[in-house]
């Protein structure tokens, strides 16, 4: 997999991405960041933290936080229902599950068909969107999942002192 | 002996490689056990009993390490033992030289052993200096120590076939005068030993080696009252019983030693000829003669025996090693998979709680057993990890003392509890900021003795390392009577370095501030300490274990650093209490109390705060739903049941909702994929799946002082 870039940019070679609905929008993730998809399960919360993060769950054995993404990304609703879904994604080797609407397909995508991002005024802090790729007339927008997951808003690794 | 050389060397390395980790096991243990007893010593009122005990800690290592043909360590421990046994008889008076020399000649030994073990085959360093001052001082004015042996002389002569030695039947028990025979050696120098074991074991009598005919026979003429049979049996840890001859020296025997031949047809020749066969006279003594040089081939079980247990002199039989070593990875996975049977067992109760009990009476007995075998099972399994703090405490004299005298202090030392046990991965880790905590002691903190002496102090300062459990830690301070921590030059100090301080600071955020990297007070950098490197560095190393450091100083009077850490063990007794929909586990060893609480029994105090009395004291109250901002859907009204929960000294309440039961708990780390939470120490799987917080009970109480 030489082609992971692990800085985010655009990668020469097609690459593999999963893809997820928040609400309207579907966004596409690498692949090799995802350990597996499951269904949701009410997590404990955990006091004082952020509204995105849900809790922790118990994953075999061990202990890992769930993110809602539709909530960090301000979607309008965020439902707890049978179709609700959670990535669980190994970065770095820290686990962390992300809660989405739908997970759609896995597909790959050449370099021509990414675009760069432009500048966009979200709630994402722009470096995570790496590009938009389009497939027909779908748009994907492109994440830096781990470059998201780390940073410091999102508050799940402890500020260095 | 020398059998047995050959075996291990031909092709049975696997034994081999085993018998040396054996040896250099030993031989560490041996090495530990002589610096302590050296350093226990009291020069002028030493007794027997403990010269002995040192004594016998450098034979077993020169013995081991001659069997294994490690001969500088067998050297270098040989001229220890020259002197310890010259000071054993009372020949010679220790003297502090004597020690430092001989904790010196420890270190090299280890050193040398190290070398060994690591197969390192560079050029070794040099003792020659380490033993000429040890033959100096063991020559000490009297005459040098027979100990010595003078190496066998040369002469050729055809092997005399041993005789048995006429009958000692009417054995008398007063000491016999014997003349021992050994031979034929492959190597005449294994037989040294023979004269330590005289020397080492009480009443055996004396031993004095007489010039032999042949260069493999070495001929001894000991007075004993020992058996002949004993003798052989002592022996055998240097040479095989066939090896051996014993006679009885009277005025009519002729020395062999005069004679080419051996006396030919041995007139008298009854039973203990080689210790075999006293008590049995009618055995035919020809035969057993005869057959004995040719046996000597055939020595390998007792070769082999003195392989195992290298030169284990007899007299110093420790009781049987009631231990064995395993690879700390093999407890650990012990530990791991008792976690997950403690996870299952509280799933399996949990599910059973719904069943009726009538009807499933004897599945509910066997619960409550496989309950009781989990607990005890995994109580067992904690305790192997679990090692006295005395292991940690050891190492401390030793340093200081060298420290001490280097720095021309008189100090003295003091450890209490040593028997608190602490999980041996908190030990390894928790000895180097103590270490350090100890230099820093013995180093700016005691003064020099004439400074003590104006001071209205003893001159001999007093270093106090003690350790205890406190509810769910451990705590381990360092205390010193030296000079103490002063304000004046920590606030300039820290003016200097440009940190924001004042003159308000209370005194523990001014103690604090020592922590700050690169900080020192000392004058002199000095190559112990000063270098302002050490504080932060413990600091950190603590915090890493989840522990904190509390530095308590008055100036002129001492300082006293303690260490509070958690016993952070994989697996806790933990007690669950509900706050609204939440569960929330408390560690049992921090609760106290609970009790239901009466509305008039909370009183409110100026901004809001809430004290409960609970039989005449005073207590906040926490209300986790509070801490914890535990939505509450139903509208309810919030628990009225109270946990007292007690941590760093003080107490305080806790308000929940119910009390849903005690259980042991797996504990897991948040921060592995998350992090830190405040007021949360970790979480736990509860028997349904769900996870759970484990409360923080320090930082709760620590919450309610501000």
């Amino acid at each position: 997999m030489s082609e992971t870039d692990e800085s985010g940019t655009l990668a020469a070679g097609p690459r593999e991405y999963l893809t997820f609905r928040l609400d309207q929008e579907e966004y596409g993730i690498d692949i090799l960041k995802v350990q597996e998809i499951r269904g949701y399960e009410k997590p404990t919360r955990i006091a004082n933290a952020p509204e995105f993060i849900k809790g922790v769950v118990n994953l075999r054995g061990t202990i890992v936080p769930i993110i809602d993404m539709r909530l960090k990304f301000n979607c309008a609703k965020a439902e707890y229902n049978s179709f609700t879904v959670v990535i669980i994604l190994n970065l770095r080797n820290r686990i962390v599950g992300i809660v989405v609407d739908s997970v759609s397909d896995v597909m790959e995508l050449a370099p021509e068909n990414l675009k760069a991002a432009p500048d966009i005024d979200s709630s994402i802090e722009s470096s995570a969107v790496v590009g938009l790729g389009s497939v027909g007339d779908r748009m994907l927008i492109l994440l830096d999942i781990e470059k998201l997951m780390t940073s410091v808003d999102m508050g799940l690794v402890s500020v260095e002192a | 002996m020398t059998e047995g050389h050959q075996e291990s060397g031909g092709g049975d390395s696997f034994d081999l490689s085993q018998f040396y980790q054996i040896f250099f096991e030993e031989a560490g243990e041996n090495l530990d056990l002589m610096e302590q007893m050296l350093l226990n010593l009291n020069l002028e009122t030493a007794d027997d009993e403990e010269l002995n005990g040192i004594f016998r800690c450098a034979h077993s290592v020169k013995g081991g390490a001659a069997t294994f043909g490690f001969a500088d360590v067998a050297e270098l421990t040989h001229q220890m033992e020259s002197l310890l046994d010259r000071l054993r008889r009372h020949e010679l008076q220790p003297n502090p030289m004597m020690v430092d020399v001989l904790l010196e000649s420890a270190d090299a030994s280890r050193v040398l052993l190290a070398r060994h073990q690591t197969g390192d085959t560079s050029a070794p360093p040099s003792n020659a200096d380490l033993v000429r001052r040890i033959s100096e001082l063991a020559a000490g004015g009297t005459p040098a120590p027979a100990a010595v042996p003078a190496p066998a002389p040369v002469v050729a002569a055809p092997a005399p076939a041993p005789v048995a030695a006429p009958a000692p039947v009417a054995a008398a028990p007063g000491a016999r005068q014997l003349e021992i025979r050994m031979g034929p050696l492959e190597r005449p120098d294994q037989v040294d030993g023979i004269k330590d074991l005289f020397r080492d074991i009480v009443g055996l009598g004396s031993v004095t080696e007489v010039a032999s005919d042949r260069a493999d026979t070495r001929v001894f003429h000991a007075s004993t009252s020992s058996s002949n049979d004993d003798l052989l049996d002592l022996f055998a840890f240097h040479v095989s019983r066939e090896q051996v001859n014993i006679r009885e020296m009277s005025a009519a025997a002729t020395s062999w030693t005069d004679r080419d031949d051996p006396p030919p047809g041995a007139p008298v020749a009854p039973a203990p000829g080689f210790g075999f066969f006293e008590g049995a006279p009618g055995v035919p003594t020809g035969a057993a003669s005869s057959a004995a040089p040719v046996e000597v081939t055939e020595v390998r079980p007792a070769a082999k025996a003195s392989v195992a247990k290298p030169a284990a002199s007899p007299v110093a039989a420790q009781p049987e090693a009631a231990t064995i070593r395993v690879a700390i990875s093999k407890v650990d996975q012990l530990i791991n998979l008792v976690g997950e049977l403690v996870i299952t067992q509280a799933m399996l109760a949990q599910n059973s709680q719904a069943l009726d009990p009538a009807a499933n009476q004897q599945l509910m007995a066997g619960l409550a057993d496989l309950d009781r075998n989990t607990r005890d099972l995994q109580e067992s399994v904690m305790s192997i990890r679990m090692i006295p703090m005395s292991i940690v405490f050891s190492r401390f004299p030793r340093m200081l003392r060298d420290l001490a005298s280097k720095l021309g202090k008189k100090v003295e030392f003091v450890t209490q509890g040593e028997a608190t046990e602490l999980d041996k991965g908190l030990v390894e880790k928790i000895t180097d900021p103590l270490t350090h905590l100890v230099r820093n002691s013995c180093d700016h903190g005691i003064e020099m003795p004439a400074d003590r002496v104006a001071a209205g102090k003893p001159e001999t300062g007093t270093i106090t390392l003690s350790a205890a459990h406190q509810g769910g830690s451990i705590v381990i301070e360092v205390r010193d009577d030296g000079r103490g921590l002063s304000r004046e030059k920590i606030l300039n100090k820290a003016r200097e370095r440009g940190l924001d301080v004042s003159d308000q600071m209370s005194d523990g955020d001014v103690w604090q501030l020592i922590f700050a990297p690169g900080f020192s007070t000392a004058e002199v950098v000095t190559d112990v300490s000063g270098r302002g490197v050490g504080m932060d560095v413990v600091k950190k190393n603590i915090a890493a274990l989840n522990g904190t450091v509390e530095i308590d100083s008055s100036e002129g009077y001492g300082m006293r650093v303690s260490v509070r850490l958690p016993l952070t063990l994989a697996i806790m007794d933990g007690m669950s209490v509900g706050v609204g929909d939440e569960v929330y586990i408390l560690p049992l060893s921090s609760v106290v109390e609970s009790f239901q609480v009466k509305d008039d029994a909370v009183n409110t105090v100026a901004q809001g705060s809430r004290l409960v009395k609970v039989r005449d004291e005073y207590m906040p109250v926490i209300e986790l739903e509070k801490v914890f901002q535990v939505p509450r859907y139903d509208g309810g009204k919030s628990g009225d049941i109270m946990v007292v929960v007690e941590a760093e000294g003080s107490r305080v309440a806790l308000l929940v909702d119910e009390l849903l039961g005690q259980q042991q708990v797996v504990v897991k780390n948040l921060e592995t994929n998350y992090r830190k939470v405040p007021n949360v120490s970790g979480a736990t799987i509860l028997g349904d799946g769900k996870v759970a917080l484990i409360l923080d009970t320090s930082t709760l109480v620590r919450r309610s002082r501000h």
